[in-house]
């Protein structure tokens, strides 16, 4: 059977990799929420978790926001 | 691969991704020879422990991290060159660009491996996931460097989308990836806003991200008390080498391509001429940095600062220390300062002694310094081992094998923005240069 390669396919695929950036930077957020919930149970020092966050979730956020707003941006800038 | 000849004098920068020559088989073929050597002394390392290297305590530090410093260092060649020089409009930029950012994603990747391998047991990365503590620089380190990786790799997407359109429209093979890759792009005004806008903000993005992921790279050796390490200066002063090293490395790949895909056109005196400038400036930071760095270390006279000191000034490593001393500093100063040498040939040797010079400028910060520890250890003894050495030049195999192939899949210059230059720069930089000028209006 031949690969599918039609405009349908190639928005599919398009959409997976979106997701899995997504995925990627939720992941990121999720392992320092992980870091700071640990080191709060710990009572490990978790003001230096939280400060890192606090730098580190925002920019993360805005990397995905740039990204979606240029994969969306193009969908929409279509002819 | 087959296109149509549409972009006239542009379908140069065309020309190595529809051709594929004998030199880029030989090329491609050797750097994998070099990686799979560099591959197999790692699995080795891993298998044996690292009992293979020349670490021992108290050097518990060598090449490896000598190499990761050195590689996120020049990681900041793209930052520089593309987002500084795209914010302030630098016209001449637009063959570089790409160039830069490409060193940029490449180099941060292998920097980061250099870490894992450092680490003996690659599985034990599971723990800095699972139980890793923010008081530790290091894991400031794995979250900035993730996050400039990040940030770089838009960043390099961002200006191909229209460069992987033009591929998409011209190309019979791979054009099923490219439309993938181009998500839709047909040059629409309201796509050229959104990307052009997106482009700018990541321009203003990567800047921050990129000096911040040096500053922490500098805070793994001076939150420590060691000595020649535990300085307030550590911050800028390994910023100023990242730039440094990275214009360097820049230039080289800049006369490396010009050479193999004959870019004459495209990269001319006047490219090598300002960034050679740029190197210059560059030169008398580095060195400012480093007189102050030690003049500091030698007027406190501390006693454990002063084993450093001198191993590095009269030592065993004083051949180093005056190497890169004339490296980085004597030889750019003869070479760049003179107009008449500051040619192609001139930047090229300038930046290839950069390269050798900051590289040992890493290894002589780790190196010394933790051969004399402050703690009560006998004086240490580091010569590193074949392994370290074939897993080094690996590295470098690496950084040129992933250049290499990416210029087999994308144009290496940007083809959009050059034509945007020609078409719309000049109109652009007319107006602009009118602009500052007193007699005509804004």
């Amino acid at each position: 059977m031949k690969f599918p390669t039609g405009d349908k396919t190639v928005s599919i695929i398009q959409y997976v990799i979106y997701l899995l950036f997504c995925l990627f930077v939720a992941g990121i957020i999720g392992w320092i929420a992980h870091l700071i919930l640990l080191s709060r149970e710990l009572q490990d020092v978790p003001s230096a978790s939280i400060g890192i966050s606090i730098v580190a979730i925002p920019l993360f956020s805005t990397l995905i926001a740039i990204f979606s707003y240029v994969f969306w941006g193009m969908k929409r800038g279509k002819q | 691969m087959s296109f149509e000849n549409k972009w006239g004098q542009d379908e140069r920068l065309f020309e190595p991704i529809e051709k594929t020559g004998w030199g880029f088989r030989a090329t491609v073929a050797i750097l994998l020879v070099l990686v799979a050597w560099g591959a197999t002394s790692y699995f080795r390392q891993v298998k044996y422990g690292l009992g293979v290297t020349g670490m021992a305590e108290p050097v518990s530090w060598g090449l490896y991290i000598t190499n990761f410093v050195f590689f996120i260092g020049i990681s900041h060649a793209g930052t520089l060159i593309s987002a500084i020089l795209r914010l302030s409009q630098a016209e001449w930029r637009r063959p570089i660009t790409r160039m830069a950012e490409v060193i940029t994603v490449a180099v941060l990747f292998i920097g980061a491996g250099y870490v894992l391998i450092d680490l003996g047991r690659p599985d034990r990365m599971l723990n800095v996931l699972l139980y890793g503590r923010y008081q530790s620089p290091l894991l400031w380190d794995a979250t900035s460097i993730s996050a400039y990786l990040t940030a770089s790799t838009i960043y390099l997407y961002l200006p191909l989308i229209p460069d992987i359109a033009i591929l998409r429209d011209r190309a019979r093979k791979w054009n099923f990836i490219f439309r993938i890759l181009s998500l839709g792009w047909q040059g629409t005004a309201k796509q050229q806003k959104v990307l052009n806008r997106a482009i700018a903000i990541m321009a203003v993005l990567v800047i921050p991200i990129a000096v911040s992921v040096h500053t922490v790279v500098s805070f793994v050796f001076s939150m420590t008390l060691q000595p020649g390490w535990h300085s307030t200066i550590f911050g800028p002063y390994f910023v100023v080498g990242a730039i440094f090293s990275g214009i360097a490395v820049l230039i080289i790949v800049m006369v490396v391509f010009r050479k193999a895909f004959r870019l004459e056109a495209y990269l001319k005196e006047i490219h090598f001429s300002n960034l050679g400038l740029l190197l210059l400036v560059m030169s008398l930071l580095w060195f400012y940095f480093t007189f102050a760095e030690y003049l500091t270390g030698f007027y406190g006279h501390e006693p454990e600062e002063m084993s450093v000191f001198w191993d590095k000034f009269r030592g065993q490593y004083a051949p180093h220390f005056w190497a890169m001393v004339t490296f980085n500093f004597v030889l750019p100063i003869i070479i760049l300062g003179n107009r008449r040498t500051r040619t192609i040939l001139g930047t090229l040797i300038a930046s290839i002694t950069i390269s050798i010079g900051m590289w040992m400028e890493r290894f002589l910060i780790i190196v010394p310094t933790l051969m004399n520890p402050r703690l009560e250890y006998s004086r240490g003894f580091y010569f590193p081992t074949l392994t370290e050495w074939s897993i080094t030049i690996a590295g470098f195999a690496l950084f040129l094998l992933f250049y290499v192939v990416f210029t087999k899949f994308f144009p290496i210059i940007s083809a959009w923005e050059v034509k945007e230059g020609r078409e719309e720069g000049l109109e652009e930089v007319d107006h602009r240069v009118r602009s500052y000028l007193p007699d005509y209006g804004n």
